[in-house]
């Protein structure tokens, strides 16, 4: 091998979202389905080389199956659309039967995303995986009601918020992923108290809760009345949460919301996320998945750009995270 | 490892997100449009009636409208490499789809779903279509006549433009029609005309709007005797990813929720769950 020129090197593009945590969570690129919207991985498969992805994230998995809501469950709206799917899954048992033993045979991270509505139950199943074969990570949904705080979202509550972080994190030593709702009034303060609880990643955003009304009938479309809006609509929210997140928190952000393209992703990491969530965009192009990676491999080549650090925070001033904006040395390489 | 579904399975090599050249543009029924666009051959082989495609209804520089629409196979055509799908342009998905002139581009995500299920012993297939239902139905007719099988395909509209040309059916299907108007055939419901039918027919197929399959119901369970015939209708529900992934479109059944993009869009009326 003596030929050094410009077309055989390959950026960077790994991450390791668990830095600080001995099973660590290493990514060969920063391009992550989001839950909800890849199903457990198998649903793509020849559709999508999932083998590609940076990992995967599960559909919401609660304590017990749910049959989730009635009929309609989406409607589209500007640039994004609206869900009350109502977490239909086969139950924290269920899923460990049916989805791991798969898991296990890929090259890819699964990472199972859980739902409950008392901290014991996300604590029950925290346990539950922690020695799963296949199962690479926990990505904690606190978008919930707790129904011992009459129905209040817990990740609109630092207290709440940090309670199922630090009891999720007690039971299990799997990385630990808390992703958080938009809703809350403060988000650094939920984001610091996560960290605090002993969080090893946040990921940001979760969907704006939301309605759209048919006229005809004069009732919300949707059987739940509510849903949540995801799409390129959110988009601008989720960048100004995770650019104010990434400021607060030491620990890895992973940004979502509304990504659909190239510099969609860019906008995240160069806010501050160390990888990103695609959701509703692989409803509308499957393929999207892998030509961000493509896209992302292409663009920090014809930029000179070595590793995916040297993006992270970028049009950040006061990113607190893990930089490495000086690790100039294969530009320095390459330019001399 | 657990089996993979089949349309999931990497078998033909395919990916099934492609993108199509419109080659032919037909209006039909009054207010729809017959597309036609290229698709590889081997998705284009595999096409069963009842399967349908996702095709984006904007352009790739916009992200609105977001979702694609459902269209279910029309007619595949091998040798050309071509598929054609019906499209009313109802709302702003299929109303960009039919401004597209002859040799624009699609983007399209299929075929995708099950199919109709014709048993080994049928020999009489009674279709029961009403709107867009006609598209599906149109598949199933040729694949029977094919094998040699006899088919009677009632279609039902508001007034006679609304109808299917009959022309554009194989010659040896009996068309039956019905306009609430009575400009064309009988006067009132499609369904009025199935009890007729329904001792002749070993196997029902319908598509077509919600009120319809309540009618043909009704019209089926007041004259059939020990479930036959069967029953199989291809429901219509608003659908996002297409392939089971969102859940977004699922239909109640006697085995649960079930989703209407990878487990149907064709079910079983006897499974359906009937409020």
């Amino acid at each position: 091998m003596t030929d050094t020129s410009t077309t055989t090197w390959q950026p960077d593009l790994s991450v390791d979202l668990a830095p600080h945590n001995p099973r660590e969570l290493v990514l060969r690129n920063p391009v992550i389905p989001a839950s909800g919207c890849f199903g457990y991985g198998l649903e793509y498969a020849g559709i999508v080389d999932v083998q590609r992805l940076g990992a995967f994230v599960s559909k919401g998995i609660t304590p017990e199956s749910r049959s989730g809501n009635p009929m309609p469950r989406i409607t589209e709206t500007p640039s994004g659309m609206l869900n009350a799917i109502g977490l239909q899954n086969p139950g924290i048992k269920g899923m460990i039967r049916k989805y791991p033993p798969i898991w296990e045979t890929w090259d890819v991270p699964a990472i199972v995303n859980i739902s409950a509505e008392t901290v014991e139950d996300f604590a029950m199943m925290a346990r539950r995986l922690d020695d799963v074969p296949g199962v690479a990570a926990i990505e904690v949904n606190i978008s919930c009601p707790n129904i011992h705080a009459g129905g209040f979202c817990f990740g609109w509550d630092p207290v709440m918020s940090a309670d199922v972080t630090k009891t999720v994190r007690e039971a299990t030593t799997l990385p630990v992923i808390v992703k958080l709702s938009p809703g809350a009034v403060d988000i650094i303060e939920i984001a610091q108290a996560v960290e605090g609880a002993g969080a090893d990643a946040i990921s940001l955003i979760n969907t704006l809760v939301g309605m759209a009304i048919d006229t005809r009938t004069r009732k919300p479309i949707l059987a739940n009345h509510t849903g949540g809006l995801s799409g390129p609509a959110v988009r601008p929210v989720a960048v100004r949460m995770v650019y104010q997140v990434t400021q607060a928190v030491g620990i890895p952000v992973v940004g979502l919301g509304g990504i659909a393209k190239l510099n969609d992703a860019l906008e995240f990491l160069m806010a501050g996320a160390s990888a990103i969530q695609v959701g509703t965009a692989i409803f509308a192009e499957p393929g999207i998945l892998g030509r961000l990676i493509d896209d992302l491999a292409a663009w920090m080549h014809s930029n000179r750009i070595s590793s995916l650090a040297q993006i992270v925070g970028s049009a950040n001033p006061r990113f607190k995270g893990i930089s490495a904006r000086t690790d100039d040395l294969l530009t320095e390489m390459l330019q001399s | 490892m657990t089996a993979l579904p089949a349309m999931h399975s990497p078998d033909s090599g395919w990916s099934r997100e492609f993108i199509g050249t419109i080659t032919a543009t037909e209006p039909v029924m009054g207010d729809s449009m017959l597309i036609t666009f290229t698709a590889p051959q081997g998705l284009v082989r595999s096409a069963r009636s009842g399967q349908f495609v996702e095709i984006l209804g904007r352009t790739k520089w916009s992200t609105d409208p977001l979702l694609r629409r459902p269209y279910s196979v029309y007619s595949a055509d091998i040798d050309r490499a071509e598929l054609t799908v019906l499209v009313r342009p109802y709302g702003r998905g299929s109303g960009w789809l039919v401004e597209q002139p002859v040799e624009a581009t699609v983007d399209v995500l299929g075929p995708l779903g099950n199919t109709f299920t014709v048993n080994p012993k049928t020999q009489n297939l009674l279709l029961v279509a009403g709107g867009v239902g006609a598209a599906p139905l149109r598949m199933l007719a040729a694949e029977a006549i094919t094998a040699g099988q006899n088919v009677t395909y009632l279609l039902g509209a508001m007034s006679a433009p609304g109808l299917l040309d009959a022309d554009l059916l194989p010659a040896e299907v009996e068309y039956v029609v019905a306009t609430n108007d009575g400009t064309a055939g009988h006067q009132g419901f499609v369904t009025d005309l199935i009890p007729q039918y329904l001792e002749w027919a070993d196997q029902v197929f319908s598509c077509g709007p919600e009120p319809m399959f309540r009618s043909l119901r009704r019209e089926v369970l007041a004259n059939r005797f020990a479930d036959k015939p069967p029953v199989q209708l291809s429901v219509e529900r608003t659908m996002a990813c297409g392939v089971g992934a969102c859940l977004g479109c699922v239909v109640e059944t006697k085995h649960g929720m079930k989703t209407s993009c990878l487990e149907g869009p064709v079910f079983d009326m006897d499974e359906l769950v009937w409020q």
